[in-house]
């Protein structure tokens, strides 16, 4: 404390009710019973993306314009930000907190346009050398297997990857019409992905058939199984192997592989999967008329919401609770299908009602063409017998799929059924990490409990409505006889003001408000953090109450 | 340029040109438009100012207050219930010594709930220490804004500048707007000499013993006292370079007038055109107009006042129990002179109108009535 003063006359006081020394004496923290302090929680999008991407962080890093950190932030998690930014279910965007303020950040487009900046600056990717003396094989190079590779190969690991077709890519490649995901584009993150580690390829190679998982047993420290689902479910109809009437994915190939396709004027497609949703864009943009039969109703289809919408907005006919019963031909050519009428009668296994007959209700319908996408089924042979199968998909725990042999792993569709791209790539990722812990002999790391924040937690009045940035495209009359990519994706002026709609729930962003408010001016400025001066917090708390995105909680003092 | 504009508009543009750094404030009628103005001024960026929203009038003085207290030139504006939801803030400002301006568009208090005008609501708040100036015309609201500064960045005191609601608040006027640029003639950058900084952290506000209190209320009144002159050196540098000035009172046509109508804000105008009419019928009659109210202008008022033979005051205010305001002010500046008779009228409360012929029915009485039976005097209540 200092000395009192004691003044002679009026003029030597200020003319302020203010002490004349400094008050820095005065530790106010004596005051406090209450102590806040930064503690980051997770926020909702992360909780909500199979492969965990921090993407509260590298969007955050894209409003600093820190372009390669927050590319190199997905990469940690999921190395082709440019393909899942393309084609994702993003599952990050129906938890973001903005939706229940006004419309989701767009993270997806967010995702590409960091994506394609990777693969514009290839030198963001670092390059390892084979470091590690275990080596594995990864059978399939679908999203599952590359992830596998990847993740491997980047810890210094050799990896051979096994591919059955001639190109590499799997589902990504065959699977994803040209539309949603370019050729080259797949191609470019492909490649991107093979330079960075000791990765050697062998396509045209039917593991199963040609190598023997024994084999591979004998040679390799471990095996990822990524093979996916391959062969089309049949539709169970006489007729059905006849002309006019193709699988979906066989259909699929073919576009995707570049071959001219007539697939005819009037078209049907029997499903209401992904699989059904590429099919019936394929044929419209083809010329053809198209029409999806589902069994059940719109809202137990499996596709992805937006590809049903992209569908109905390039004109593709929806129609409803009704199943193929009947082919009817002109000699041998298809000339009309008998559908049968279903209703929707209770749940079945899958939570969905399931589809009942209507009994004697039918329609027919004349058609030229008919594709079947009742789902896909995995190829077991060579692999069931060696290792334990369920359901015709390969058994594996799900979290790090280990399968019941030691050497073996597996991830991606041959263990979940038809799922996502996303789910793969975390799948073959923390095999990859699995694997890296037992070579290692590191052991499992700590499971810690989310605590995830949701817009209840937030101060929203610190935010303001902005609508969802909406991602350039070309105008749906333009799709006909075009393969071209729809989306064309953020420029860096809607990057920019997307990125900057982001709350960033749960974690600091420098957005100074405690350092504002705060009446002790006990919070310091640091580089990329703040530091809560104890001494002269007076746990007011007002800093944990100003925060907008909580990333400040409280704790009593002495407790 | 000359612009036709409205009295609160006027209040905006003398904002603007006087450069403000912090505006807060809360919406009021009739006071809205000087903030909705001031909040486009902010928006667009003519005037790099931050602005402050608030939940409450008390809270705009708070922000004010912390605003000046950190070294920013603030500035609000308010209105009856408002300026009384201030009160203690307004109070804070003076004993913090901050040269914080307000704009107060007189209006009645309630209830019954009154939008229209009369002055209890800044002359309520006349002992709290704040300078106030009542202005008559657009003009005048406009040039006493940068003036208001001016004075109470010298005097380290806060100033309320002061018009009626409607009357002049939503009356349209030729104003000649003055700029950023012309005002920096005359207007310097608010650099205080004490200011809340983090890197020097003193108490302020804090616990002042009986030690110390009495002292910092005299400068408080000495502050005051010194204002006087600094109002007038002011009045006459802006003179200088806007061609306009305003004093501190406005005497018409007193030097041989036997009566003295007293008014302020702008009932003044109407007066001067029925002391004209008067005039020409070969009456000796004058107005006064009081322009600053706190400091009370003694001199300057003795000196017009002292040569009459009969004063009349217009109050559009009432303190309960004694009279109209101006009224006891214009008493105590003619202490001893027993010899003029001082009568006071009260008229105009809660917006009601006072034309010309209120004011020659307050001129006509004033004169015929030598000797008054009652000194304060209700005009036009329906009895």
């Amino acid at each position: 404390m200092v000395k009192k003063l004691e003044f002679k006359s009026y003029k030597d006081m200020p003319i302020r009710a203010m002490t004349l020394s400094t008050m820095m004496w005065n530790l106010t923290g004596s005051w406090r019973n209450v102590r806040p302090y930064y503690d980051f929680k997770t926020s909702p999008c992360i909780a909500g993306c199979p492969t965990s991407e921090n993407i509260q962080k590298y969007i955050y890093l894209v409003t600093e314009k820190r372009y390669e950190e927050a590319w190199s932030t997905i990469i940690e998690s999921n190395p082709m930000p440019a393909i899942t930014g393309r084609v994702c279910f993003h599952p990050c965007m129906s938890k973001c907190t903005r939706k229940d303020y006004d419309e989701p950040v767009n993270i997806n487009a967010i995702e590409r346009s960091l994506g394609d900046m990777g693969l514009d600056n290839p030198g963001w990717m670092t390059k390892v050398k084979g470091t590690e003396s275990q080596k594995v094989a990864v059978v399939g190079s679908g999203p599952a297997g590359l992830s596998c590779a990847f993740y491997l190969a980047r810890a210094g690991f050799t990896v051979t990857l096994f591919e059955m077709e001639k190109a590499l890519g799997g589902v990504l490649r065959w699977g994803i019409p040209e539309y949603r995901l370019t050729n080259e584009v797949l191609d470019r993150v492909i490649s991107s992905m093979l330079e960075a580690g000791p990765i050697e390829v062998k396509t045209g190679v039917e593991v199963g058939k040609e190598i023997s998982l024994e084999e591979l047993e004998k040679d390799f420290d471990a095996v990822f199984l990524g093979t996916g689902l391959t062969k089309s479910r049949s539709l169970g109809m006489d007729g059905e192997e006849g002309d006019g009437i193709e699988a979906g994915l066989s259909f699929l190939k073919k576009v995707n592989g570049g071959e001219k396709v007539d697939p005819g004027k009037r078209v049907v497609v029997i499903g209401g999967g992904n699989t059904a949703m590429d099919v019936a864009r394929c044929a419209i943009r083809s010329g053809s008329e198209v029409t999806v039969v589902y069994r059940r109703t719109i809202n137990e289809m499996p596709a992805i919401e937006e590809e049903i919408e992209e569908a109905e907005r390039e004109g593709v006919k929806f129609h409803f609770l009704a199943a193929p019963l009947e082919i009817k031909r002109n000699g041998d050519s298809l000339t009309s299908v008998v559908f049968q009428k279903m209703e929707l009668g209770k749940p079945d296994e899958s939570g969905r009602r399931r589809p009942v007959a209507v009994e004697g209700e039918t329609f027919e319908m004349e058609v030229d063409r008919m594709f079947s996408a009742i789902g896909e089924q995995a190829d077991l042979e060579g692999i069931d017998g060696m290792l334990d199968c369920e359901w015709n998909l390969i058994k594996a725990d799900q979290k790090m799929g280990q399968c019941s042999r030691e050497k073996f792993y597996a991830g991606g569709d041959v263990v979940t059924g038809a799922a996502s791209v996303v789910e793969a790539i975390a799948a073959g990722r923390k095999a990859a990490e699995k694997m890296i812990r037992g070579f290692r002999g590191q052991s499992e790391p700590e499971e810690i409990e989310d605590r995830i924040v949701g817009i209840d937690d937030m101060n929203i009045d610190y935010f303001t409505k902005v609508k969802q940035n909406r991602v350039p495209r070309i105008p749906s009359e333009e799709i006909k006889g075009t393969f071209r990519e729809i989306k064309t994706g953020y420029t860096d002026e809607l990057l920019e003001k997307e990125a900057e709609r982001c709350f960033s729930c749960g974690v600091c962003n420098y957005c100074d408000n405690c350092w504002v408010f705060c009446p002790d001016v006990a919070i310091h400025r640091r580089e990329n953090e703040y530091e809560i001066d104890l001494d002269y917090c007076k746990g007011c708390l007002i800093c944990v109450e100003e925060c907008p995105r909580n990333a400040l909680s409280t704790r009593e003092e002495g407790k | 340029m000359k612009k036709v504009i409205m009295g609160n508009h006027s209040v905006s543009h003398g904002v603007m040109a006087s450069e403000v750094k912090v505006i807060s404030a809360y919406p009021i009628t009739p006071q809205t438009h000087i903030v909705e103005l001031l909040s486009e001024m902010c928006g667009n960026g003519d005037i790099d100012a931050k602005f402050i929203k608030v939940e409450s009038e008390h809270s705009a003085m708070a922000a004010c207050v912390g605003a000046s207290a950190a070294g920013s030139r603030a500035f609000t504006a308010t209105s009856s219930q408002g300026l009384l939801l201030m009160h203690e803030m307004l109070h804070w400002a003076v004993g913090a010594r901050l040269p914080i301006v307000l704009a107060n568009v007189n209006r009645a208090v309630g209830p019954p709930w009154s939008i229209w005008t009369d002055q209890n609501d800044s002359l309520s708040q006349r002992d709290v220490g704040w300078l106030q100036i009542y202005c008559e015309s657009n003009q005048e609201t406009q040039d006493t804004i940068p003036q208001a500064f001016k004075i109470a960045e010298e005097l380290q005191m806060p100033v309320m500048i002061v018009l009626d609601a409607f009357f002049l608040s939503h009356t349209y006027e030729i104003v000649d707007i003055i700029t950023k640029e012309e005002v920096r003639k005359f207007l310097p950058e608010y650099k205080p000499e004490i200011k809340i900084d983090t890197k020097d952290p003193h108490s302020f506000g804090n616990l002042g013993g009986p030690d110390v209190y009495m002292e910092l209320r005299y400068m408080i009144q000495e502050a005051m006292e010194k204002g006087i002159d600094v109002i007038k050196r002011v009045d006459k540098e802006f003179e200088e370079v806007f061609g306009r000035g305003y004093g501190l009172i406005q005497p018409y046509r007193c030097d041989d007038a036997e009566t003295i109508l007293v008014t302020s804000g702008t009932v003044s105008s109407t007066t001067r055109a029925v002391i004209d009419q008067m005039r020409d019928e070969g009456i000796k009659i004058g107005s006064l107009k009081i322009r600053v109210f706190r400091p009370f202008p003694f001199e300057e008022v003795f000196e017009v006042l002292s040569k009459a033979k009969k004063v009349a005051v217009i109050d559009r205010n009432i303190s309960f129990g004694n009279g109209g305001i101006f009224y006891q002010e214009i008493k105590s500046a003619l202490y001893g002179r027993t010899d003029i008779p001082i009568v006071g009228y009260i008229a105009g409360l809660g917006g009601r109108d006072i034309t010309p012929s209120v004011i020659r029915e307050i001129a006509d009485k004033a004169i015929g009535d030598d000797k008054p039976e009652r000194y304060i005097n209700w005009i036009g209540v329906k009895k």
